[in-house]
């Protein structure tokens, strides 16, 4: 039997195996899309091919000499071409001046442009990233809390009342356990969907993998396109991160953040407990 | 004009990737913790499969040149001058048969031709095809003798402070069935930008690995001894031994 949650009520919500998770994927997350950027500088475009195909260039920086010899920085969408001096194209580049550089020094990890350490910084935290991955989903199937996480047929038909009360157009969320229909849908669509895709686009554009797993690359469209939907995977995972990081701070930041750090969660008004 | 300034970036910023300035801004302590992943996915992709083949009309002519211009070498030029007629490649080190190759004798032996795609470091990728004779042929002709443990390519390539271009394979990537001495590209012989007169192309592995203007290849029980013994030119930059990913 579980016991009716009340508002003030403090529970143990995220075990020691799910906090660790949470934060070395944190920091996984942060070195990968740095020393992603990093990479990304050394050819700054997207193909949608299978070869490098200037016919199918679906994102390009670059830096050309504008009508008062002052270096000008672009960024090209789908054909459609941007002045984006100082931020993409022509930034800084880690050493007081600036280049054409597709993103700034400010977001690379390292600041200087160095395929090379980028490269190292970029394979290792790869690895700690599966690392953080399945240390959450193997300790939540054995603690069973990760039944709690998973979105499932019941609470679909949640989706949209839970949406209007985001909207404020509703007042109260419907009833529901630890996670909230919409958080149950975020979080299965990272952990199940998002994060695996991402490992497997990055798998899927290396020549080796290739060649032993070939399906793998064939079915991301080729190198080159798994090197795009690497890219979009990314930029998907950084808008999640930014929603994510605006509801803890309109949820109460002290209360999510030390729950995260020591487990213990106050229950506000609308919180339930279990699946 | 456009694609001036990018090119010149990409090239200054490789130059600046050797300077000892730029590498010191990770310890080179950290930078091997950092290296553990390597062996971790060299086991877990290592060289297995075939590269994808593909077909005549994904053929990229002109091909992007990789790594650096021809070479300034002395050698290299007076070889370029006589149209590589008097190139010998030798094959020697730990071998019971050291060999020495004219082009003539390469051209002889079986050639395998490959459309196979070249996968920069840089994260570009071109497609092109290539006629060589497989390393292991060569390796086996010289027959290695059982402590031999890599092959060293010794190229004609000095980069601007004069350390020589050097790459090497382990046995098992050089006795892959795709891992070429490649002679033509594109239904031409190699030309100086591409390598002439003989590269090695191994497609299983990012372009850096597929050295250009090889000139001795030797058999080795360890690393080659040069400069930072980290088994090739890119490798010594701070780029992976292990190029499969």
């Amino acid at each position: 039997m579980t016991e009716e949650p009340t508002p003030g009520q403090r529970v143990y919500r995220h075990s020691i195996a799910a906090r660790t998770a949470h934060w070395l994927w944190t920091l996984a997350m942060l070195v990968l899309v740095m020393s992603g950027l990093q990479i990304f500088n050394a050819a700054p475009y997207l193909d949608a091919s299978y070869k490098t195909d200037p016919q199918h260039r679906i994102l390009a920086f670059d830096a050309e000499m504008g009508p008062n010899n002052q270096p000008v920085g672009t960024t090209t969408i789908f054909g459609h071409t941007f002045v984006t001096t100082h931020l993409l194209g022509f930034t800084a580049d880690g050493s007081g001046g600036e280049s054409p550089r597709a993103f700034p020094a400010s977001i690379t990890l390292p600041a200087v442009q160095d395929l090379a350490d980028g490269r190292l910084w970029h394979l290792f935290f790869g690895w700690v990233l599966l690392l953080a991955i399945v240390l959450y989903l193997v300790a939540g199937a054995i603690r069973k809390d990760l039944r709690e996480v998973i979105l499932r047929p019941s609470d679909v038909p949640k989706l949209l009342p839970m949406q209007l009360y985001y909207l404020r157009l509703r007042p109260a969320p419907p009833p529901h356990g630890k996670y909230n229909p919409l958080q149950k849908a975020a979080y299965t669509l990272v952990l199940f969907v998002f994060i695996p895709l991402i490992i497997l686009t990055g798998l899927a554009l290396s020549p080796g993998a290739d060649a032993s797993l070939p399906w793998l690359t064939w079915v991301f469209g080729g190198r080159q396109f798994a090197r795009t939907w690497h890219f979009i995977l990314m930029s998907i995972l950084i808008v999640y991160f930014c929603v994510h990081m605006v509801l803890v701070f309109m949820n109460g930041p002290l209360n999510n953040i030390l729950a995260m750090i020591t487990g213990w969660y106050k229950l506000g008004k609308n919180d339930g407990v279990g699946v | 004009m456009k694609r001036k300034l990018f090119v010149a970036t990409i090239a200054a910023s490789t130059l600046s990737a050797c300077s000892t300035d730029a590498k010191n801004q990770l310890t080179n302590t950290f930078r091997n913790q950092l290296g553990l992943a390597q062996k971790l996915n060299q086991t877990v992709i290592g060289t297995r499969g075939m590269a994808r083949l593909y077909r005549e009309s994904d053929i990229n002519e002109p091909f992007r040149v990789n790594g650096l211009p021809t070479p300034t070498d002395q050698r290299y030029e007076d070889a370029i001058r006589d149209g590589y007629r008097g190139y010998r490649l030798p094959v020697d080190g730990l071998v019971e048969r050291p060999h020495t190759f004219t082009l003539a004798e390469l051209r002889a032996m079986p050639l395998q031709t490959q459309i196979t795609r070249h996968d920069c470091v840089e994260g570009w990728s071109v497609v092109g095809k290539w006629t060589g004779v497989q390393l292991a042929t060569v390796v086996a002709m010289a027959q290695p003798k059982p402590t031999a443990r890599f092959v060293v390519f010794h190229c004609f390539d000095k980069d601007d402070s004069g350390t020589e271009y050097y790459e090497s394979l382990n046995l098992h990537e050089a006795a892959h069935p795709q891992t070429l001495l490649a002679l033509d590209l594109n239904n031409k012989p190699l030309d100086p930008d591409h390598g002439a007169p003989v590269r090695l192309r191994i497609p299983t592995q990012l372009g850096y690995k597929s050295a250009k203007w090889v000139r001795r290849i030797e058999l080795t029980d360890a690393f080659p001894n040069t400069l930072l013994a980290k088994g090739g030119y890119w490798e010594d930059q701070g780029y992976e031994w292990y190029a499969g990913i």
